[in-house]
C-alpha cells in the first residue's frame, strides 16, 4: 500500500478537523503519481478532487483496510498507526510552511525502516515551495 | 482604496460601552475591546477562562467556534481598526480577507511606530535575539498593512512567529488557493492597565463554504519562555529556567521521534525515556521545539 500526505514543517496535517493547506498542482502531481493505480480517499478528501478525468478515485470512510497491495490512499485526518506493516511506500508533500496542527502524520520515516528513494521541488499554485519525497520500506 | 465597513449602529456601541463597563468592573478582568469588531455581541473572554502558559503557544477557546454572526457573512473585502484607548493601546481588528486585500507590493518599514509597552531589548536564548516584535494583528500578507499603529501591537518573537504566524499563513493560503473569503478578527487582550498585551485572541472563518474550509478561535500568549516580563511596563528579565535552560547540559531534554514529543527533567515520562529506542536528545528546548517537537503536557 502507498501512502500519500501532506505536511508542515513539523509534521502537522489537520487542525480543528480541517486541512492546514491545499494546493490544485499538488492534487495534479497525486494524480499523475497514482496513474493506473486505485487511489482510495475519505469522503471528506474526495471534495478536494472532485470528479477528476481518468483517475480511478475510491471514495471510503474505511480506506486503510479496502485498499490493497500497490493501491494508494491520500491520508488527512485518516490514522494509519496500525496499520504499518501493510505500508510499503510513503510520498510526502512539504508545504515548507508552519500551520496550527493538532493532527500530525504519524508514521515515524527515520527509525530504520524507510529510505529517501526521491525528492523533487515543485511551485504550487499558492506555496512558493513544495517539497516531494518518496519513501520505500527497506525492511 | 479599500473598502471598509462602518457596521456599529448606535445599539451596538451601548452594547460594546456596557460591556467594557463590565469588564473594567469585573476583578481580575481584561480588557479586550472589540470596538472595531463587527457586530459582536457581549462576549468577551476572560482571565479566568485562559489558563497559565504550560508550553503550548495557544489555547482553544469555545470550542474553536468562531464569533461570527451569518449577517457578517457576506463577500465583500474589507479591514477595520479598533480606535487605540486613552493609554495608547491597540483594540480589536477585523477584515474579511478575499484575493484584492492582499499585498502587491514588498513590505514597506515599520520601525517608526512604537506601540504600548516597546522596549528593544536581545537576549541570546531568543530566536532572533530581540525580544519584542511589532506584531501585526492583521498580518501583512493578509491585508497589507504597514506602519498602521492601530494594527501593531508590543508581542514576543515567541508570540510573532510561533503563535500568531501558523494561523494567519493558514488563512493567507487558503484564500490565496480558493478565492474564497475569510472573516478575520484578532483582539489583543489587556489585563487592567498594562501597556503589554497578555495575549490575543484570534478567530477566523471562510465564508462561501462557510466554515468547511477554515475555523478557528484561539488565545495566543504573549509570552516567550525563559523570559520573564512585567506587562505593566514591558521590561523584562531571564527568568529563572531561563538561566537554567540556558545553562542546560547536553542530553537534558529527551524527545521521542515516532510522538515528536520532548520531556523536560522532572516531567512524568522522562525517566521511561532513557531506554526508548525513539530517543532523541536536545539540549534546549528551544532546540526540541524547532526540530518540530512540542513539550510534553504532564
Amino acid at each position: 500500500m502507498i501512502i500519500i500526505a501532506c505536511v508542515d514543517d513539523r509534521n502537522g496535517m489537520m487542525f480543528n478537523n480541517r486541512r492546514q493547506s491545499r494546493d490544485s498542482v499538488v492534487c495534479e502531481d497525486i494524480l499523475l503519481e497514482c496513474r493506473g493505480k486505485k487511489l482510495y480517499m475519505s469522503p471528506y478528501s474526495g471534495k478536494l478532487f472532485g470528479e477528476a478525468e481518468g483517475a480511478d478515485i475510491r471514495i471510503s470512510e474505511d480506506i486503510l483496510n479496502e485498499a490493497g497491495k500497490g493501491d494508494a490512499c491520500f491520508v488527512e485526518e485518516t490514522e494509519t498507526a496500525g496499520f504499518e506493516e501493510y505500508i510499503g511506500k510513503v510520498i510526502l508533500y512539504k508545504w515548507n510552511r508552519r500551520y496550527p496542527a493538532d493532527r500530525q502524520f504519524s508514521l515515524d520515516l527515520s527509525d530504520g525502516s524507510w529510505e529517501l528513494k526521491r525528492t523533487e521541488e515543485f511551485q504550487g499554485s499558492s506555496h512558493e515551495k513544495v517539497t516531494k519525497e518518496v519513501y520505500e520500506r527497506i525492511r | 482604496m479599500k473598502p471598509k465597513h462602518k457596521k456599529n449602529s448606535w445599539k451596538q456601541w451601548l452594547l460594546i460601552l456596557c460591556c467594557l463597563f463590565l469588564t473594567a468592573c469585573t476583578p481580575g478582568g481584561i480588557s479586550a475591546d472589540r470596538q472595531g469588531g463587527g457586530s459582536r455581541e457581549t462576549q468577551t473572554i476572560s482571565l479566568a477562562d485562559i489558563p497559565e502558559y504550560s508550553g503550548e503557544p495557544y489555547i482553544v477557546l469555545n470550542g474553536n467556534e468562531p464569533d461570527f454572526p451569518k449577517s457578517e457573512w457576506n463577500l465583500q473585502s474589507f479591514e477595520q481598526y479598533g480606535e487605540l484607548d486613552s493609554l495608547g493601546r491597540c483594540s480589536t481588528a477585523y477584515a474579511n480577507v478575499g484575493t484584492d486585500l492582499m499585498p502587491t507590493e514588498k513590505r514597506g518599514s515599520i520601525g517608526q511606530v512604537k506601540p504600548t509597552g516597546w522596549q528593544t531589548v536581545k537576549y541570546d536564548i531568543v530566536d532572533g535575539k530581540y525580544l519584542y516584535n511589532r506584531c501585526h494583528l492583521i498580518g501583512y500578507q493578509l491585508s497589507g498593512e504597514n506602519a498602521n499603529d492601530k494594527n501593531l501591537i508590543t508581542g514576543t518573537r515567541y508570540m510573532n512567529v510561533e503563535g500568531m504566524l501558523p494561523f494567519e499563513n493558514m488563512v493567507a493560503d487558503y484564500v490565496k488557493e480558493t478565492g474564497n473569503h475569510v472573516l478575520y478578527r484578532v483582539t489583543p487582550v489587556f489585563r487592567e492597565d498594562n501597556l503589554l498585551a497578555d495575549g490575543v485572541q484570534m478567530e477566523a472563518f471562510s465564508v462561501e463554504d462557510e466554515g468547511e474550509g477554515i475555523a478557528y478561535n484561539v488565545y495566543v500568549y504573549n509570552v516567550q519562555p525563559g523570559i520573564q516580563i512585567d506587562y505593566a511596563t514591558g521590561e523584562s528579565s531571564l527568568d529563572a529556567s531561563g538561566t537554567s535552560k540556558a545553562e542546560t547540559s547536553e542530553g537534558d531534554i529527551r524527545g521521542n521521534s515516532r510522538s515528536k514529543i520532548y520531556h523536560c527533567p522532572g516531567q512524568a515520562a522522562y525517566e521511561e525515556m532513557a531506554d526508548s529506542k525513539y530517543l532523541v536528545i536536545f539540549e534546549t528546548e528551544q532546540e526540541a521545539q524547532e526540530a518540530g517537537y512540542r513539550k510534553a503536557k504532564r
